[in-house]
């Protein structure tokens, strides 16, 4: 048989769409021999290429890795329908992308969890690569399957397919996962020995083994996720990186010949947000806040344009108009870089006046669409959700946006919230139209010919593990699909785009951000009868989801939904993000006094448990 | 200053599209330390120009490209910084200073030469090829169907191919060819193969590979490459 590499090239690659999603040979890219390390490890994004390698996460690691002597870290993406297609026709093992090497032969494959509409794709991925789906039936000489990422702090849905889990910042503790299996391999003559092996990983402070543990339910009602093993910690902590001046940042990073979706420098300003909305997980699990200083942030700038050759770079964070010394560093940034046309780019923006100021300086250089997120229609609802928002700061800055020359804003929403009525929703209508008629008017009197236009974007709420409301009823399919007519019916004037998501992904969304680990089961079954890509709309068949279902004798809206009941246990609590179920619970009821928690950035602590029993603490450059 | 590159797309990045290698080649620029120059106006390009569009899957071994800087360099410098900023798939093979704005590139080439690898289904004699190509060379015409932007249409390419020369290897058909390009009319490689196919009764495996050996300018008295003219 020739070899891998000469048939991909030679036959299927130029068969297939896109064929550079396959080919690992960007610039930066690491090529390592194979002989020559101790660990060979490969890197699982269970999406396309154009997602994965906009992902920060997979940068930061590869090249943290890589840059170790003696391990390697090559890639691997989902691979689109036809280039499975041409796989399984040839029965081709799926191949990592820098040494075109079945997956198989690696002794580790990372595969990150960036959101649960991909979990599919990690079933196919394995069984792409003649990988045994699940942990026990996987043999000493197959591949140990680690998970990491935001949805790592529940993993229960997938429990069986993983051998361990790494909750917390990657960067902080995946070399002494790889010290470990590799000082392993050593003592067992270049093999590993699963039992043995995974003991001595779950002595890793954030390293979680999810058959040392063992869900006991009474009456159908989980009591508790219990260890099984004498040694392991009733309760995985995770792991924290303390400063971000120091911990690990790539300055030579990937550089893909195609365009990916965030095709530009992606510079970390910050990490963390504790602006306390509630229904958002990334606000609790990352915190606390972490400001990378000026100094450094400037240095790595320069760094990374020499590196890549980029012509821009992103400031990404879960806020980035919070960093403390924003302004001037924007401004220094621009102000050294305008001449060479390398623009400067904000993903978030907060809806007030500075956030604008700070938009219109990146204007200097590239023009760009603006985005707001109020999330709900009425000042009650955002105050129930903690969104610190008011409908003033909303037209204020609409306005001064209006005037500075943009002509289009994006405004993003959610339906489904706690106590929302469908005065809530009219609330959504009537701030578009406040929007676009104050727009349409400032620019009818700056005598400028282009048109208003307004997009909204509204999504469904899905409750998530560790968040105030991770105990809170979702919408029905049908209540969901009621609002989403409503505002549809409402909304009248072409010069507003009306944009929404699937609600069955929504309810999907639901079932694994909080389930446990009999969701096995369904996916498994769900995967069997070819669902993949669930998170993209061409290949998201609900109806096959709901054949799984039904065959399993489950039903989504219950599985949607967990206990009300502070003492229950739920499925994620022998997991400790950090962020108190207590806290949890009293961010939860505040929502329904609709009382306000100010961000511990400028006012009190609000003893969310991170600082306290994390031993970490808030980083902000501010003098 | 105003320079012209000649650079090789090797293996690994023959799959790159055009606008994927218009990307890169400001990529490489910007690593390199030289400064390019931008275009005026609402949204600046730098100011790059291409001899001809490679299709995607093949490689080359000569392709051109004009750019503009924005600083004087001497040429070895230029060559050293970019030597270490091109990605595996570009390989910088030479580089010319131009004195004044010329014709364009695009303008100018107007043959390209291939190396076509064709997989045989069925073994073949070399006198076999020899008639082959004979006989579908004689022929005063041969018309293929394109795809275009109106639905399909009838183009003669006969009048096209300046030069066809075959010789066996295995299994394989070795094809140099030398044919049309720029913007007076295009033949693609595979079309030839195609007349070869219908000509004779050739039977063809799947496979095809398709190496561009170079670009030049054909006038009457000779051929030059796009450095030399």
């Amino acid at each position: 048989m020739k070899d891998l590499k000469s048939i991909l090239e030679n036959e299927i690659l130029s068969r297939v769409n896109k064929p550079l999603r396959y080919v690992g040979t960007e610039y930066n890219s690491v090529k390592k021999e194979w002989n020559k390390v101790k660990l060979r490890t490969l890197f699982a994004f269970p999406d396309l290429y154009e997602i994965g390698m906009s992902h920060l996460g997979l940068r930061i690691l590869y090249h943290l890795v890589n840059e170790q002597p003696q391990y390697l870290m090559e890639r691997v993406f989902s691979p689109w329908t036809d280039m499975e297609q041409a796989l399984r026709e040839r029965d081709i093992p799926l191949f990592s992308l820098e040494s075109y090497r079945p997956i198989a032969e690696f002794d580790c494959i990372g595969i990150t969890l960036q959101y649960e509409m991909s979990y599919t794709n990690i079933l196919n991925m394995l069984d792409l690569g003649k990988i045994p789906l699940k942990a026990n039936e996987r043999k000493n000489e197959y591949p140990l399957i680690m998970g990491g990422g935001p949805c790592a702090y529940n993993p229960e849905p997938l429990a069986d397919f993983f051998d361990f889990f790494v909750l917390g910042e990657g960067e902080e503790v995946i070399l002494e996962v790889f010290e470990t299996i590799s000082s392993h391999r050593e003592k067992h003559n270049g093999r590993q020995d699963k039992k043995i092996l995974l003991k001595e990983l779950a002595a890793i402070k954030g390293v979680y083994v999810p058959s040392f543990y063992k869900p006991i339910y009474v009456d159908g009602v989980l009591i508790e996720v219990q260890p099984t093993k004498p040694d392991v910690p009733r309760r995985v902590v995770k792991r924290v990186v303390q400063d971000l001046d120091k911990a690990y940042f790539p300055l030579k990073p990937l550089v893909p010949y195609t365009e990916v979706v965030h095709d530009r420098i992606m510079l970390e300003v910050l990490r963390g947000c504790t602006r306390g909305c509630r229904f958002c997980q990334a606000g609790m699990i990352y915190r606390p806040v972490r400001e990378r200083s000026s100094e450094v942030l400037e240095r790595q700038a320069k760094e990374l344009i020499k590196a890549t050759g980029y012509n821009e770079i992103s400031l990404t964070s879960l806020s980035t108009s919070d960093h403390s010394n924003i302004k001037p560093l924007l401004k220094s940034m621009l102000d050294k870089y305008e001449q060479d046309r390398i623009g400067i780019s904000l993903p978030s923006l907060r809806v007030d006046a500075f956030s604008l100021e700070l938009a219109k300086e990146v204007q200097r250089v590239r023009k760009t669409g603006l985005t707001f997120a109020p999330e709900a229609g009425t000042q009650r609802l955002r105050d129930v959700i903690n969104k610190g928002v008011t409908e003033e700061n909303l037209m204020e800055v609409t306005t001064a946006a209006f005037e500075a020359g943009w002509t289009q804003i994006k405004l993003y929403f959610m339906i489904g919230l706690p106590t929302e009525t469908f005065l809530d929703l009219d609330g959504i209508v009537d701030l578009a139209y406040k929007v676009l008629h104050n727009g349409m008017r400032i620019l009818r009197e700056g005598g400028r010919t282009r048109q208003a236009k307004i997009t909204i974007s509204v999504s469904s709420f899905v409750p998530k593990a560790n968040t105030p409301f991770q105990w809170e009823k979702q919408d029905t399919l049908e209540q969901l699909k009621e609002k989403q007519r409503y505002i549809k019916e409402k909304i009248k004037d072409r010069r507003i785009n009306y944009n929404y998501h699937e609600a069955e992904l929504s309810i999907l969304e639901a079932v694994f951000a909080r389930g446990d680990r009999r969701l096995n089961e369904l996916l498994l079954k769900a995967w069997e009868k070819g669902c993949k890509f669930d998170s993209w709309s061409e290949h998201f068949r609900y109806n096959l989801w709901l054949e799984a279902f039904q065959e399993l004798n489950m039903e989504p809206q219950e599985l949607a939904n967990i206990s009300e009941e502070f003492d229950r246990k739920l499925p994620w609590e022998h997991l400790n993000m950090g962020v108190t179920k207590a806290y949890l619970w009293q961010e939860r009821e505040k929502a329904y006094q609709t009382v306000a928690t100010e961000d511990c950035r400028y006012q009190s602590c609000t003893t969310c448990g991170i600082c306290q029993d994390l031993g970490v603490s808030m980083v902000l450059e501010r003098k | 200053m105003l320079v012209r590159i000649k650079y090789r797309k090797t293996s690994a990045g023959r799959f790159m599209s055009h606008l994927d290698l218009l990307r890169t080649i400001e990529r490489i620029f910007r690593r390199a330390g030289l400064p390019m120059a931008f275009s005026e106006g609402f949204n600046p390009h730098p100011k790059v120009s291409f001899g001809s569009a490679l299709a995607v899957g093949i490689t080359s071994d000569a392709e051109y490209l004009d750019v503009e800087l924005r600083e004087e360099f001497p040429l070895d410098q230029l060559r050293e910084r970019l030597d270490v900023a091109v990605p595996s798939g570009i390989e910088i093979m030479e580089i010319r200073q131009l004195q004044t704005r010329t014709r364009s590139l695009t303008a100018q080439i107007n043959m390209a030469r291939y190396r076509v690898y064709v997989p045989l289904a069925e073994k073949m004699e070399a006198s076999e090829l020899e008639q082959l190509i004979q006989k579908a060379m004689v022929q005063p015409t041969f018309i293929v169907t394109r795809d275009g932007k109106k639905g399909k249409r009838q183009v003669d390419i006969k009048n096209g191919i300046y030069k066809l020369e075959g010789r066996l290897d295995e299994d394989y058909i070795i094809l140099q060819i030398d044919v049309q390009t720029g913007s007076e009319g295009n033949i693609r490689p595979e079309e030839v193969v195609e007349m070869l196919r219908k000509t004779g009764d050739l039977y063809l495996r799947e496979g095809l590979q398709i190496h561009r050996l170079g670009l030049y300018v054909r006038e009457e008295a000779a051929i030059k490459t796009p450095l030399e003219i």
